[in-house]
């Protein structure tokens, strides 16, 4: 039998939601099952609504599921509010003390074990315990992990928390659960990580020195884990007055010869356009993550969303070459942020990685292990690569557009940036000839940055009709497409992360085998699908869109789908 | 030893004849040479408008930037290599309008950096609307009743930030102005050198001759910029008598000198640290 069940943890803010999310998350990797979890939460502190939907399963799972089969209420509200999500034969556990006459429920005196086992504050613990006690968990697991995640305050709140465990485990002893499951303990499949992690990971992987950040969500945990890393590393990680000097800020710190980064989300990438106008056009080379939120203003501040893809394509007033990336997995999103700050440096263009709440604030197995290179390549000219370092231009016309770049105070070569149309000095110009050639100088890069591009990743690629996708959604879209071949249409996809400079010909040739292919967005007007029209003259038959702020199901997409077909 | 004249880049100054903006060229040129640093080894940062144009009008490494801008980028330089000597040329609309909130705090950062603004109260490069520090009641085309806001105290308002070093200078004073740039260089932490720049085109108000007739200068008073409430009232003056000099200067622990890690050397000399990184990923 295979293992497919989704608990989800409901309760205020600040009542622990993540804390038992986590705990439960950790089990079942330590157990060698594969898992993705979801936040879901309001933009509060304290009070209203959250929770964290976890999927368990022993085959790969990277979206969430529409149906669950245990429901954890830390508060009454959270069962009147998904009671309808809850399976049949699913259980509602909560305190016993609030127990309401529902269908499934089952009251457990968690507060009233907490006390008795170390004080109020274990109750979350007595819980997680109760939960993988139904599940069948291996308790002996449960007790490493409680050991583990408490080990930092000490052997006496280790002690009152295995007790909350065992008195979790104890409570639920003679009940039996339909979805109870023979564990059969495994070594791990991957480390546990969400997409925040992997992206502060892959900047670290890539010698990042310098970050620069105003707080926004659902940005700020990536900005969160490179902090909490930089004791370690050559990393300063500072917190600007606004976006606009975050921006200005990774400019002036990659200018003088450290790899610098941002993150923000769409509000704040509003802020920085101008930046990135004068990244691009003094050809300084900055990573920037815009890990996107329904919009606009500041639209819905703690839930996901992508319509910022046209935005981030064509920001900032002229025109100059970027690279712009949507890594469609965690594992993806390490080695997206280590290859933009290579491509960044190669092509001395700004990166913009496009990630999203889902991405961001999700959880799940990575199995691909993220792979630290050796070396660093920096593309950087000293003196004495440079003949005449005293005669030494830094815009000097190449026929790849790329002119050497040199570091200001570092040798001889007198380094001049100018965010003016310059001369190949870096002096401010006018000159009709010379604003064609700077121009056509930044443009030549795209042919070289073009042939940087991945082809989309696909799956039954030769199906009838395909599913075009960008990127956190791919492992829904896959699931989907899975969903579909199991009703007996000939489905495929193709999910995009290599945006721009857009790869007409993979994507043409991706594409063109199909009979149809259907845009599946998180955005209300196919923006995926319009740039493919542009960009390659071939249309979508139509879309599946869902701009509600919360992640897709696969069920939806595979039902819209088929309505689509109709 | 540089000589004065390696300092002198043959790009065509795009000023009005007579601008003030003249007499802080060669105020830094002299600084600059009086202090022997080199061309090579000056990073001169600047914003947008008519004393943004100035780095390009001497030799040294140069970053022309956006409106407003920079003072962020500059700090960023900063961080990433605090060994460079860098200056920034601003202007009052640049610096204290578009770039108000940057001002603010690359102050109380106390980013060690020369901050030096050419103070011409009115908008040149735009053609002569209002600037932060116009005089209340001077009239423009825009402002054709008068300015009716209160004038933006650039002096005060930085020492009430707990600025470290804080400046008067005059363009028409060239030697006064090139020793309080020595001293701004020298001193570590932010620099705020605001200089008073007659703009020949469009402010008929403040004058070469009517700062002629007021400035006064500290430097021939011996005045000892040490004491904060005396530096106070001397920011706050304004009308028959102008102060020029070095008004307060505090030496404190700047930005970079608070960062640990800096101590070992500039951020762009660390070494990358492969097997760290995949230490914190096993962590996992």
């Amino acid at each position: 039998m295979s293992v497919d069940i989704s608990i989800m943890i409901g309760g205020e803010a600040g009542q622990g939601i993540q804390t038992v999310g986590e705990l439960l998350a950790r089990v079942c990797r330590k157990a060698g099952l594969y898992l993705m979890a979801i936040n879901d939460f309001e933009s509060r502190i304290r009070g209203g609504h959250s929770f964290f939907q976890i999927r368990i399963s022993d085959r790969p799972v990277n979206a969430p599921h529409h149906r669950i089969n245990l429901l954890l209420s830390l508060d009454r509200k959270s069962y009147e509010l998904h009671k309808e999500e809850l399976l049949d034969d699913g259980i509602a556990m909560m305190e016993k003390s609030n127990s309401l006459s529902g269908k499934n429920v089952l009251g457990i005196p968690f507060l009233e074990l907490a006390e008795k086992s170390g004080g109020k504050i274990t109750s979350n613990t007595v819980a997680a315990g109760a939960c993988l006690a139904l599940l069948g968990a291996p308790v002996e697991i449960f007790r490493e992990i409680v050991s583990e995640t408490f080990a930092a305050k000490g052997e006496a709140v280790i002690g009152k928390n295995l007790n909350a465990a065992l008195a979790g485990y104890e409570a639920v002893k003679t009940f039996s659960y339909k979805y109870a499951f023979e564990w059969r303990p495994d070594k791990s499949k991957g480390i546990l990580s969400d997409g925040s992690r992997a992206i502060a990971l892959g900047a670290l992987a890539a010698d990042c020195r310098f970050a620069a950040f105003y707080p926004m969500s659902p940005a700020t945990g990536i900005m969160a884990h490179l902090a909490s890393a930089a004791n370690e590393f050559p990393l300063v990680v500072e917190q600007a007055e606004d976006e606009i000097s975050a921006i200005n800020m990774i400019i002036g710190a990659s200018f003088a010869g450290a790899r610098a980064m941002t993150a923000t989300s769409g509000g704040g990438f509003c802020l920085m356009t101008e930046g990135l106008g004068l990244a691009g056009i003094t050809e300084t080379p900055v990573v920037i993550v815009n890990a996107q939120r329904p919009g606009p203003a500041t639209g819905l501040a703690t839930r996901t969303a992508q319509a910022d893809l046209l935005f981030v394509i064509n920001a900032a007033q002229g025109e100059f070459p970027r690279f712009v990336f949507a890594p469609g997995s965690p594992a993806e999103a390490f080695e997206t942020t280590a290859r933009a700050f290579h491509l960044a440096e190669k092509y001395q263009v700004p990166v913009i990685i496009l990630a999203d709440q889902f991405l961001n604030d999700s959880m799940f197995i990575v199995e691909k292990p993220f792979s630290v290179p050796d070396k660093i390549e920096r593309f950087i000219a000293c003196d004495d690569d440079i003949k005449n370092p005293s005669e030494y231009k830094r815009y000097a016309y190449t026929p790849s557009g790329i002119s050497p770049r040199a570091l200001p105070c570092a040798g001889k070569a007198i380094v001049m940036v100018s965010g003016n149309e310059h001369n190949e000095d870096g002096h401010t110009s006018e000159s009709i000839e010379t604003r064609i050639k700077m121009v056509d100088k930044r443009n030549a890069k795209l042919s070289g940055m073009l042939s940087e591009m991945n082809p989309p990743d696909t799956y039954f690629p030769e199906s009838e009709i395909l599913l075009a996708g960008w990127g956190s959604t791919r492992g829904a879209v896959k699931e989907a497409v899975d969903m579909l071949r199991k009703d007996g249409i000939n489905a495929g996809c193709v999910n995009f992360s290599d945006l721009w400079p857009f790869p007409a010909d993979s994507v043409k040739k991706a594409l063109q085998v199909c009979k149809n292919f259907y845009a599946v967005e998180q955005n209300s007007t196919a923006q995926l699908g319009r740039l493919i029209k542009e960009q390659t003259a071939l249309s979508y038959s139509g879309a599946v869109l869902k701009y509600d702020g919360r992640p897709f199901y696969p069920f939806e997409i595979a039902d819209g789908i088929k309505k689509q077909m109709r | 030893m540089a000589e004065k004249t390696d300092y002198d880049s043959d790009v065509e100054k795009k000023w009005c004849p007579g601008c003030g903006n003249f007499g802080i060229l060669d105020a830094m040129k002299d600084a600059l040479f009086n202090l022997d640093i080199s061309p090579e080894k000056i990073l001169i940062i600047s914003g947008i408008g008519q004393a943004a144009k100035t780095p390009h009008y001497l030799k040294c490494n140069l970053f022309h930037a956006l409106h407003g801008r920079a003072l962020p980028l500059a700090t960023g330089a900063k961080i990433a290599n605090h060994e460079l000597t860098i200056l920034v040329n601003s202007g009052d609309g640049d610096c204290y309008g578009e770039g108000g909130n940057h001002f603010i705090h690359a102050v109380r950062r106390n980013i060690d950096i020369t901050l030096l603004v050419h103070n011409n109260k009115v908008y040149g490069l735009t053609k002569g609307q209002a600037s932060p520090t116009s005089d209340e009641g001077m009239v423009t085309k825009m402002q054709s009743e008068g300015v009716i806001s209160e004038t933006f105290n650039p002096l005060s308002v930085a020492m009430s930030l707990g600025a470290g070093f804080v400046a008067r200078g005059f363009s028409g004073k060239t030697g006064h102005l090139s020793r309080i740039i020595q001293e701004g260089i020298k001193h570590k932490g932010l620099s705020l050198i605001d200089i008073l720049q007659p703009c020949v085109s469009f402010n008929q108000l403040n004058t070469f001759d009517w700062y002629r007739k007021r400035v006064w200068d500290l430097f021939e008073e011996e005045y000892i910029p040490d004491d904060f409430n005396k530096a106070m009232e001397l920011a706050g003056m304004w009308g028959d008598k102008i102060p020029i000099g070095i008004i307060y200067q505090k030496e404190k622990p700047s930005y970079t000198d608070k960062i640990h890690k800096l101590k070992e050397g500039a951020l762009v000399s660390g070494k990358y640290l492969p097997e760290k990184v995949q230490k914190v990923i096993e962590s996992l």
